[in-house]
């Protein structure tokens, strides 16, 4: 039975693993130890990129024009509600709900699919906020570096994130 | 206080072997989202430069991906190694296993690419996470009806050993197929973005290669599972039908996840 046991925490986990890679770039405005604005930026890898492309830029045109934007908006970036999108934001270790994301814009950037977009009016303390970026169901990976980040606090922090069967990262604004 | 010691040790190796696996996780991500980003570039770049040596290290580099890429979760290696828990068998069935699954894999791959973009033309994405939920459903029934069937033989095998070897070459088929029948993603968004890129021969030739370096992947949980049943049948002498019946019901287990998992998701 313990070899069981030992193949059971092998193979433990028969969901996926990532097919779309994700890079985050965050830039953070901090205004009296309190975080206000953060501007996200999401670079998804060229291959999905392609695939989302074809159905996106529907007219073929190279970019993202209104009417696009609006079914990107609706139907693929509005959907990873569910997902919390793909970050958790945790106050004193508590993860609160991701704040209503506003100016959203899909892009196409040397052939990959961006998507920016932004967090206002926030209040939440340098010291005690977390954000932790990684998908649980890990079909996506989220891709953080500290070289991605821009902020005019003094300093930020990003940490591999230690999940049991998940890979992902922490970033701490200081 | 010994005790209180070897709690400590035991402790203290979970987690290190818990750190070790995050690790693992994160080295292959990041070997995975490094081929992900050469493989593209290096597709594109073939418009321009339309060379053998390109399309050759392409499909190399499809090869290490999807040898990589099937090293992560998923993939049927759970199933795999549970079913060679159940079953005894030497390690050319674990080649054959593996190879048939990533084979079943590919061309589940290549049919979905090829029909969803040809003829439904339209919401490649959609369509394909609802024909993947669709596809998820039925190897999830499979997989159950699979771990059913094991358990059944080993109750059986305990009473009659010789029918043993007859049917268990009839459920590897089973097994292969309910693992292979959910096609690959990761082959999927290959074999699309050659499509895109009016690179169809290649597209297909990527996602054989790819194949072949999952299916090698696969194999080893495979040989792995036959080395610990050898171990472990050895110490279970003639009690090995506990390891079957128990291989079994983790296979069965595993059908029942997948089956309420897609259902809550």
């Amino acid at each position: 039975m313990k070899i069981t046991f030992i193949l059971l925490l092998i193979c433990n986990i028969l969901y996926s693993h990532p097919h779309t890679f994700i890079e985050v770039y965050p830039d953070v405005i901090v205004h009296n130890n309190k975080i206000t604005k953060i501007s996200f930026k999401w670079k998804l890898d060229e291959m999905s990129s392609s695939m989302l492309i074809i159905e996106l830029d529907e007219n073929g045109d190279g970019k993202i024009d209104k009417d696009e934007n609006t079914f990107a908006y609706e139907n693929y970036f509005m959907p990873l509600v569910d997902y919390n999108f793909y970050t958790d934001i945790s106050i004193q270790n508590k993860i609160k709900r991701f704040p209503s994301p506003s100016n959203f814009k899909a892009l196409i950037e040397n052939n990959r699919l961006c998507y920016s977009f932004e967090l206002i009016n926030l209040q939440l303390d340098i010291h005690s906020t977390k954000f932790d970026f990684g998908d649980t169901d890990f079909f996506v990976a989220m891709i953080l570096k500290k070289e991605f980040v821009t902020t005019n606090a003094k300093n930020v922090k990003v940490n591999d994130l230690d999940n049991d069967f998940y890979f992902g990262y922490r970033m701490e604004i200081q | 206080m010994i005790f209180i010691l070897d709690i400590e040790w035991r402790y203290n190796k979970k987690m290190y072997i818990i750190e070790l696996y995050n690790q693992f996780l994160k080295q292959l991500i990041m070997l995975q989202y490094q081929l992900n980003s050469y493989i593209s570039t290096t597709i594109r770049s073939l418009n321009d430069d339309n060379s053998l040596l390109t399309s050759l290290l392409i499909l190399g580099i499809a090869f290490l991906y999807g040898l990589v890429h099937a090293a992560g979760p998923g993939h049927g290696k759970a199933l795999v190694a549970f079913y060679f828990t159940s079953n005894k068998a030497n390690y050319q069935k674990a080649f054959k296993m593996g190879y048939m699954i990533s084979i079943i894999h590919a061309l589940s791959a290549l049919l979905f690419t090829f029909g969803i973009f040809y003829i439904l033309k339209t919401m490649f994405r959609k369509n394909f996470n609802e024909m993947s939920a669709i596809a998820m459903q039925i190897s999830a029934g499979m997989i159950i009806c699979v771990g059913l069937y094991l358990i059944y033989e080993a109750y059986k095998s305990k009473k009659f050993k010789e029918l043993q070897i007859e049917k268990q070459n009839k459920s590897e088929y089973v097994v292969a197929l309910s693992a292979g029948i959910v096609p690959c993603p990761g082959v999927m968004t290959i074999v699309l973005f050659c499509i895109v890129l009016k690179q169809y021969f290649l597209g297909v030739l990527a996602a054989i290669t790819m194949s072949i370096g999952m299916g090698l992947t696969i194999s080893l949980a495979g040989i792995l599972s036959i080395t610990l049943h050898k171990k472990a049948d050895n110490f279970l002498d003639k009690k090995g039908f506990i390891l079957e019946m128990a291989g079994g019901f983790l296979v069965l287990l595993l059908g029942v996840f997948l089956f309420f998992s897609l259902r809550h998701s």
